[in-house]
């Protein structure tokens, strides 16, 4: 291996692996940073209170009727500011893939949809007991006084809106939505939070006009919706316009799983990191309005790229046969699964099935020393070996160990493997006995990923060593 | 959560929360029905007459130009008297007070809490009722209205700086 990497003296730097220290100390800036960015979820929710408090809240407790409104003014004000902190998570701000990567941060949005809808429902509930106690109206006739108020029909149209994008998004029932509707839905989040607008500003006396809370909370909206504005749309069309890519050719690597060579112009700014993913779309009459999360299969030259696919949904299958030529859009690079997460100096990768995508653009992409890098790639049949030509060329070229491992999965003992591997008392720490020592990059179907990382857990790794991207989408 | 995150999260929180408990009290303080008197229609303002407090739009009814007919130094004179502005935190709240053959013939609002919808619906629906219990007790001193603390303190202030000036 050594003799190969001698022959191109080109490269010689990039093939130097980062310090111990370096890596201790990228490592720590990331976790500052995914620090700060919890102390700022904790502390806007506690600003949205402290609005309250600001506006004079501290005088409003003096009667039971009081109590209850003010509760309800403070649920809506925290429920509210949950809402945002969603909008801001959701709009892949780069700052934020980069510390806790896209995968993090959608799944802290999904934790945060329900305790915000039932802020908002304890909101509107709470207003209409107290409103009612005080006036002597029980809630429900107290229906009347308030939708008489300004903007509060809109605010109830607000509330209906959002009650149907969270429950749609609820496990259970997104099951039964096609990607396309539960999105449609989804996106009308927007028009909810826009509607919920109004009544904040005319109707309570905490933003009343003038005041300081007022500017606040106007500018978490501007922050927000310039967030998504921003990340999600304007930043995407730019990107997309200035690279032009198209479709160069489409290769079918085994049966439903195709390879798609992507031209364009500049590639390498575009900045991706092997392992990292973009959503493209494929501008075809039949493939337009579907967006596809898809991973490089190979690192970006200055003018070409690729992506492999599997046939996962209707759409998936569909983007198998786009003529040469197509434009494409995309939005992107995402992902943590990448270099830039690695906190220890050798390297352990295990992926399965159509997992070896990232992982071979990972490869691709590591800086590691001959024989620090330890390959595990595994398929329940030999056409499931996706690419596994191109990982063999790879882990040559850079010196590192590649195992394989084929059949169904293991019935008994560590599950993840091969039934018959397993048997053979394969373990983790056999497979990478580095791996106190190693980052682990895992990546496959949901249910086999977490096996593996259990696994890991178990053999002794640090949580921060492991990273995973899981195919489930 | 990571310990740092979690002491963090609640210094963070804690410091905004007293932040604006502070900036609050500040504004209880200040705000805890200011009574300004630019226009209350005193006793200069019987002799002059016409434009009684000022506000002349306000109040168009029955200028109070009459004062000379019934110089009693004991009784109330007739005529509408307008009542000194009084500033809530939701809003300013002024009434006119109609005096005749010495009772309390009406009281009308001026100006009613409305910094925001709901403090405008709470005034509208505690005027009337205010305006009731002035007539009926024939004096300032009357009940709160409950759910509407401020609109009463802040009416009835305004209610009797108008029976000042009326010598009632």
């Amino acid at each position: 291996m050594t003799t190969q990497l001698q022959s191109r003296p080109a490269m010689p730097q990039q093939f130097t692996p980062a310090p111990r220290a370096q890596l201790r100390r990228n490592f720590a800036r990331r976790a500052r940073r995914a620090d700060l960015l919890v102390m700022t979820l904790w502390t806007s929710g506690a600003a949205a209170a402290a609005l309250f408090l600001a506006s004079g809240g501290a005088g409003q407790f003096a009667s039971p009727a009081e109590v209850v409104t003010s509760l309800g003014i403070i649920a809506g004000l925290i429920g509210t500011d949950f809402i945002l902190v969603m909008l801001v998570l959701a709009a892949r701000v780069p700052l934020i893939d980069r510390t806790i990567g896209h995968d993090r941060a959608v799944g802290v949005h999904r934790s945060l949809g329900k305790p915000a809808l039932y802020l908002l429902l304890g909101h509107g509930a709470l207003l209409l007991i107290g409103y009612g106690m005080s006036s002597g109206l029980d809630p429900i006739a107290e229906l009347g006084p308030m939708l008489s108020l300004p903007d509060m029909p809109l605010a109830f149209v607000a509330m209906g809106l959002m009650i149907a994008v969270v429950a749609t998004s609820l496990v259970a029932v997104r099951r039964r939505f096609s990607y396309e509707a539960w999105h449609l839905i989804h996106v009308l989040s927007y028009v909810a939070v826009a509607f919920a607008i109004p009544h904040q500003l005319t109707v309570g006396g905490v933003l009343a006009n003038g005041t300081a809370q007022r500017v606040y909370w106007v500018a978490l909206y501007v922050l927000a919706f310039g967030a998504i504005i921003t990340f999600r749309f304007v930043e995407p069309i730019v990107s997309s316009l200035r690279h032009r890519i198209t479709v160069a050719g489409v290769r079918t690597v085994a049966p439903g799983v195709t390879s798609i060579q992507l031209t364009g112009r500049n590639l390498r700014t575009l900045g991706a990191s092997g392992g990292q993913f973009f959503i493209w779309r494929f501008w075809t009459g039949a493939t337009w309005w579907h967006s596809h999360p898809i991973s490089l299969s190979s690192m970006p030259t200055g003018s070409s790229a690729r992506i492999t696919v599997r046939d996962l949904g209707t759409g998936s299958a569909r983007i198998s046969s786009v003529p040469v030529g197509t434009r494409v859009s995309f939005e992107g690079p995402y992902g943590l699964f990448s270099d830039a997460a690695r906190t220890s100096p050798k390297l352990a990768i295990i992926a399965a099935g159509i997992g070896i995508t990232p992982v071979r653009a990972l490869l691709e992409h590591a800086q590691v020393a001959p024989g620090d890098a330890t390959i595990l790639i595994r398929a329940s049949t030999p056409q499931e070996a996706y690419l596994w030509d191109e990982i063999g060329e790879l882990a040559a070229a850079k010196g590192a160990q590649c195992y394989v491992m084929f059949g169904p999965r293991a019935r008994s003992g560590p599950g993840w493997m091969s039934d018959q591997d397993a048997r053979r008392g394969v373990t983790l720490k056999a497979t990478f006995p580095d791996l106190a020592d190693s980052d682990l990059y895992i990546c496959g179907p949901s249910a086999w990923l977490d096996l593996v990382v259990a696994d890991a857990r178990a053999a002794g790794i640090h949580p921060h060593q492991i990273h995973a991207e899981r195919f489930d989408w | 959560m990571r310990t740092r995150a979690l002491l963090g999260s609640i210094f963070g929180s804690v410091a905004v929360l007293v932040i604006g408990w502070q900036a609050g009290e500040a504004v209880l303080a200040s705000s805890s029905t200011t009574i300004s008197e630019p226009q209350a229609s005193g006793t200069t303002g019987d002799t002059t007459g016409g434009t009684a407090g000022g506000t002349g739009t306000t109040s168009p009814t029955s200028p109070d130009a009459t004062p000379t007919e019934t110089p009693v130094a004991s009784g109330p004179s007739d005529g509408t008297y307008t009542g000194s502005s009084v500033a809530t935190r939701f809003g300013d709240v002024q009434v006119a007070v109609t005096v005749a053959n010495g009772t309390i013939t009406d009281v009308t609002a001026v100006q009613l809490t409305d910094a925001d919808g709901r403090s405008v619906q709470i005034s509208n629906r505690a005027a009337p009722m205010l305006r009731d219990e002035v007539l009926a007790s024939q004096s300032a001193r009357v009940a709160n209205v409950s759910g509407a603390t401020y609109t009463t303190q802040a009416y009835l202030s305004s209610v009797q700086s108008a029976l000042d000036a009326a010598g009632f």
